[in-house]
């Protein structure tokens, strides 16, 4: 079994090209992903807020950066750990050039100045990440990306001027606009969703468009890709910069959502952490971050009390989740969804051999 | 009508002498080079005139970072040095490699406590590590052949595994080893620190388990580089790190190759966790710190390269120590900045192949 | 049946104005290798290649395996550049061009081994190979089903009779069907000179006819170059030779020539091929 399985295109199929074709027709093949954003949207009448804002809205963050992740693995064959050191450079320059609890370095900006130039910093910290990668093969992409999200991890602990170095930023609220106060439990789940949504929607999209084709071409042949007229190298940087954006807004919502920011939100546990969720939950399909995000957050939350109820040690976590990853990658390298997948296809060829 | 050549200017092949050639085509670059080198050749032969010392600092501080630079490269070569020789064959990233180290420090402790014995400790991490080597690559790796990506995560899933293994048996304080006794205290070097003023010269006085250690290493490094150029099995490797599925092809045991690499790799690893522990301490995290540094060596020298690693070594060693000495704040970031620009302008490595 | 003038004459413009340019210039050699050498360390691939192909000439280039043909190709291509001397493009210095700057003026490749797409489908690997050469590559905006290149795309894959397993993934055609697919990618766009590496390879007989048939029905103003083992099928296509031997050019001349050649039986045919 391959690691990074074929994604799902068909793109020049009948049916990808006709775009829209019947609208209950696409709805059927979607059932499940609508019934999901169904369930999500109305969940803040059912849920308190630690289960809406901590659980679910963290795992929507975290999914959205394993997802940038998941863009350039599964569909450019680039495994980059340095997205959550993406988002981390979005979170910190949020802090930095908006709102926190250190007049000293923080300037204050209103957040519709300081969100954008976050994010540009972020994506031109991203694409240069992705200029020092495009021109290496696989593995040593894993090794150079590493390195790098270390490289910030250390930056920002040593440096007192910009990052306030062990310390980090607290009190980075999310703003006022539109009459709404974002900071709340409902109206930042809402925007969580959102745009955890959007980025989905996009992935999905640009999967099948002529940048995503090709960006499969180069991951699957980038020899031949040169030979009838791509730039692969190009074509690689811009895709890191794409998921440099995903990363980005994700990380600013960490930051509205966590309300502190510091060098151990982009330690390299955390780096690889993004890893493991986006394999575990399947590298295959946008869905599978999300998946392997929710996995986590409920593992993490509620570990303790199994593992006690179990017999073992409570902080025995790391154990836990790296056996559960060791464990996937040994027997379903394409994650939860690739055990879905299996799963439906065994369920529906005995059906169909229980009606014979 | 066809046009015909003389049998002359079809026979044969042309040699080229590479250094020869490449002095030819960069003239200015090698000149620059010398240039340099004469330069530090004399910065630490030489007693440094007062007005120097008043701009730069005192040259006991420089040969100092010096010193320490090159010892802690040394330490840096022999983990970088399994690391890159397990990449260069198997092309595997062995992301356990840092656990390896950590474990082995561990190990390496805990019979010297037993035993009291330092060398004897050294025995012991390489066995130990060098079981758990062989245990990843027969049970593990050689049943996920080909799938380079799928072995690296699974180094992952160990390294998270061993870890908090380790956390919970060994705790989180650091832990040090001591220097046995022979060892201890300084010994004279003939670098000339500076000239009193009744004319004595004064020379460096030096770690002695320090220097020790750098020999070893040098001499590991050297033993390696033999054996990878002059026995068998070193002809075997090389031919393998070239074109893995040709060495198969021919019919050499290519499994057992294997193992044994991976074994000795690790056992570096694991003996240079005793001399980390020596040097500085091992404590939870070391395992991460290790395995970066390994990383950011092997980038910088060039990935299976063993020169390339001791290139890096010496490069990273000397780039922390005079980081800290005379940039105080970012003595880490300089060695990921230095990184950075050997992967803009040679992404191989500086040693490694094109 | 679609005609191979007419499709190709239908592709979408080449992108680069320089190409534009010089074909209404109309200047001199298509490819024109000048002291092209190729050292791997010490061991000379290629040394000293001067050749000269003219737009529209149909060249084949034999010789025995390890006589340099297939790195002389990778030279032109620009897979790598050479050690030493200058390779020029319908006049143009590409010597240090990347494979797709080249690819975009006007020059095609097929490779001895086939470097398809495994896991798209038969329609996918032409598109990508015929947007390779025209705008959008980047584009974030689906292909419509009735956007022209998209006829360009029906085309091709007609043109090398693929029409029945269009929408079927590469991996699972035939060996045959699959080096034809490989020559609809070169025919993508609006070639100007094509290098064909071993087309004939593991084909059977019949299919090597089919390959002559594509490859004699090209419009007369796309030149090649064919590397190949099988001298049979490559004399039948070509208009003039270049045997090599040992990394540099040993003859030249038109196809009876090199068959009637003494040397060239001696080191070849092993003898005597009245």
């Amino acid at each position: 079994m391959a690691l990074l399985q074929t994604t799902d295109t068909s793109a020049l199929g009948a049916q990808g090209l006709q775009g829209n074709g019947a609208l209950s027709r696409w709805a059927s093949q979607h059932a499940a992903i609508l019934i999901l954003g169904l369930l999500l949207v109305i969940l803040p009448a059912a849920a308190g807020e630690f289960i809406l804002v901590q659980v679910v809205g963290w795992s929507l963050i975290l999914g959205m950066i394993a997802l940038s992740l998941m863009f350039l693995a599964g569909y450019g064959g680039m495994v980059s750990l340095a997205q959550m050191t993406v988002a981390g450079v979005a979170g910190y320059m949020i802090a930095v050039f908006g709102t926190s609890s250190l007049p000293a370095i923080s300037l204050f900006w209103p957040w519709w100045v300081a969100a954008p130039i976050a994010i540009a910093i972020a994506v031109a910290f991203g694409t240069l990440a992705g200029a020092l990668s495009a021109r290496t093969e696989g593995i040593y992409t894993i090794m150079i990306t590493l390195a790098l999200a270390s490289a910030f991890f250390y930056l920002t602990l040593q440096n007192w001027p910009i990052f306030n170095g062990f310390n980090g930023f607290t009190t980075i609220p999310a703003p006022h606009f539109l009459g709404v106060n974002w900071k709340a439990p409902v109206p930042l789940y809402y925007m969580i969703l959102f745009f955890a949504a959007l980025s989905y929607a996009a992935v999905v999209y640009i999967s099948r468009t002529p940048f995503g084709l090709a960006l499969q071409g180069v991951r699957d042949n980038p020899r031949r890709m040169e030979a009838i007229g791509y730039n692969v190298t190009a074509h690689r940087i811009a895709a890191y910069a794409f998921a440099a954006l995903i990363a980005a807004i994700g990380g600013i919502l960490l930051v509205w959502q966590n309300n502190q920011i510091s060098p151990f939100s982009v330690g390299v546990n955390v780096v690889i952490n993004i890893l493991i969720i986006a394999v575990i939950g399947g590298l295959s399909h946008p869905i599978g971050p999300f998946i392997g995000a929710i996995i986590y957050v409920i593992l993490r939350t509620f570990a303790l009390d199994s593992l006690v109820a179990v017999g073992l040690d409570g902080r025995r976590f790391q154990t836990l989740i790296g056996l559960g990853f060791l464990v996937i990658v040994l027997f379903s390298p394409d994650g939860v969804i690739g055990l879905w997948r299996r799963w439906s296809a065994r369920a529906l060829s005995s059906r169909s051999s229980n009606n014979r | 009508m066809a046009t015909t050549y003389s049998d002359e200017e079809i026979k044969g092949v042309k040699r080229g002498d590479a250094l020869g050639r490449w002095i030819g085509r960069h003239p200015i670059a090698a000149l620059v080079i010398a240039v340099v080198v004469i330069f530090a050749l004399w910065l630490v032969l030489a007693p440094w005139p007062a007005g120097f010392e008043n701009i730069f600092g005192k040259k006991w501080l420089f040969v100092n970072a010096l010193f320490n630079g090159i010892t802690l490269g040394g330490l840096y070569f022999l983990v970088a040095s399994g690391f890159t020789l397990i990449f260069g064959l198997m092309r595997y990233v062995n992301l356990a490699h840092g656990s390896l180290y950590l474990f082995g420090g561990y190990m390496g402790y805990e019979a010297t406590q037993w035993t009291g014995s330092w060398l004897f400790s050294f025995v012991v991490a390489f066995a130990c590590c060098a079981v758990v080597g062989v245990a990843m690559q027969v049970l593990i790796f050689r049943r996920m052949e080909g799938e380079d990506l799928r072995q690296t995560m699974v180094t992952l899933g160990l390294s998270i595994i061993f870890s908090d293994l380790m956390v919970w048996v060994w705790g989180g304080d650091a832990i040090q080893i001591d220097t046995p006794d022979q060892l201890l205290g300084p010994m004279p070097t003939p670098i000339i620190v500076s000239v009193k003023s009744s004319g004595e010269v004064v020379f460096l006085q030096y770690a002695r388990v320090r220097l020790v250690i750098f020999a070893a290493a040098v001499l590991i490094g050297v033993g390696m580089w033999l054996a990878l150029h002059r026995t068998r099995i070193g002809v075997m490797i090389r031919a393998g790190v070239d074109d893995r599925d040709m060495l198969s092809v021919l019919g050499y045991r290519v499994q057992l190759l294997f193992v044994v690499v991976f074994a000795f790799g690790a056992g570096l690893a694991g003996m240079a966790g005793i001399v980390g522990g020596t040097f500085q301490s091992i404590s939870l995290g070391e395992d991460s710190n290790f395995l970066l540094a390994s990383l950011v060596v092997v980038i910088v020298g060039g990935l299976g390269s063993i020169p390339g690693a001791a290139l890096g070594a010496l490069i990273i060693g000397l780039s922390e120590q005079f980081g800290v000495v005379y940039f105080q704040n970012y003595s880490t970031v300089l060695a990921f900045v230095i990184m950075v620009i050997v992967l803009a302008i040679r992404p191989q490595g500086l040693l490694g192949r094109g | 049946m679609v005609s191979t003038r007419a499709v190709v004459a239908q592709q979408q413009q080449p992108v680069s104005s320089i190409a534009e340019r010089m074909a209404a210039a109309g200047t001199g050699n298509a490819i024109e290798l000048r002291g092209v050498s190729r050292f791997f360390g010490a061991l000379a691939a290629l040394t000293d290649i001067t050749l000269s192909v003219r737009p529209g000439e149909r060249r084949a280039v034999l010789g025995s395996n390890g006589a340099g043909k297939t790195t002389l190709l990778n030279c032109v291509t620009g897979d790598f550049p050479p050690t030493s001397g200058s390779v020029r493009f319908f006049g143009e210095d590409v010597t240090t061009l990347p494979p797709h700057e080249r690819i975009r003026r006007g020059l095609r490749r097929t490779y001895q081994i086939s470097l398809l797409f495994q896991r798209l489908t038969v329609r996918e690997n032409v598109y990508l190979a015929c947007r390779g050469v025209s705008r959008g590559r980047f584009s974030f905006i689906r292909t419509s089903a009735r956007d022209s290149i998209m006829q360009s795309v029906s085309d091709l894959i007609s043109l090398v009779h693929l029409e029945s397993v269009a929408d079927r993934l590469v991996g699972e055609l035939a060996h045959g069907q699959q080096r034809q697919l490989e020559i609809a990618l070169a025919l993508a766009g609006a070639p100007r000179f094509i290098l064909f590496d071993e087309p004939a390879a593991g084909l059977s007989p019949n299919e090597r006819g089919d390959l002559v048939a594509i490859l004699t029905a090209l419009p007369a103003h796309i030149g090649y170059i064919i590397i190949e083992h099988d001298m049979d099928v490559a004399l039948r296509v070509v208009e003039s030779v270049t045997m090599m031997h040992n990394g540099r050019i040993f003859k030249e001349g038109a196809p009876h020539e090199i068959e009637a050649d003494q040397e060239v039986q001696q080191l070849y045919l092993g003898g005597g091929n009245a």
